[in-house]
């Protein structure tokens, strides 16, 4: 199991509610929030294959706080 | 491991990893320049941002290969190139904002075509001082009014002229 550790000051929930949709075929995952961090366990068939998830989940959930800042 | 020509406070690299890690001081690089400069970089790297205290921290992981040393020093220096880059236009940005709502808001003023008879009845022209350094706004009457002659007890405005027959 991977686990993907993302701050709430720079990632918007909303960000990785919908990058989450978007990987929800790639692997199972499982939100434990904390106060001050969003909390994605990841389990995928290989341990590289859970870095790669965590890895685009991520990037994708970056992208979304990125252009959701240009927007407003 | 701290990658060659980098402060070691500020940059490691983790080989094993295939990962860099950046810490960005937030008083020196607005979150707007970090957020541009970490989107940049989300074909190559997965990136991961964090403020585990008053900093913030970049994490570059390498996507399908493993790195090198040299390679994870160059995506370094990239990202802090891109990082002064973008911080630099976030300053340009907010210095010329007020420039840019002014022309803005006068474009939109012309697009709405000319004010109404209301409009203008309505506006304040107390506000701002009108400045005559040439003495050119005076109406025709003030400009040929006829001088008044030392003798004359009486001077006379130029309209009533006509009226002064012998």
């Amino acid at each position: 199991m991977t686990t993907l550790r993302l701050p709430r000051d720079l990632y918007p929930g909303s960000a990785l509610d919908e990058a989450l949709g978007v990987f929800a075929e790639h692997g199972t995952f499982e939100r434990k929030d904390e106060p001050s961090h969003w909390v994605v366990h990841i389990t995928a068939r290989s341990p590289e294959r859970e870095r790669r998830v965590a890895g685009e989940l991520g990037n994708y959930a970056l992208g979304l706080t990125v252009k959701g800042r240009k927007r407003s | 491991m701290d990658p060659q020509g980098f402060p070691g406070e500020l940059v490691s690299v983790d080989l094993g990893a295939s990962s860099a890690t950046i810490r960005v001081d937030p008083a020196t690089y607005p979150l707007d320049a970090l957020y541009g400069a970490a989107y940049i970089f989300i074909d190559r790297c997965f990136v991961l941002l964090d403020k585990p205290d008053a900093s913030y921290r970049v994490t570059l992981a390498w996507k399908k290969r493993e790195a090198t040393e040299d390679d994870l020093r160059a995506l370094v220096g990239e990202f802090a190139n891109e990082l002064l880059s973008c911080a630099w236009r976030a300053k340009i940005s907010e210095d010329s904002r007020a420039l840019i709502e002014s022309v803005t808001a006068q474009a939109l003023g012309g697009a709405m075509g000319p004010p109404t008879l209301d409009e203008l009845e309505k506006f304040d022209f107390s506000d701002e001082t009108f400045e005559d350094p040439l003495g050119i706004a005076m109406s025709w009457e003030e400009k040929h009014r006829k001088k008044a002659r030392p003798d004359d007890a009486n001077p006379v405005d130029g309209d009533n002229v006509t009226d002064r027959k012998p």
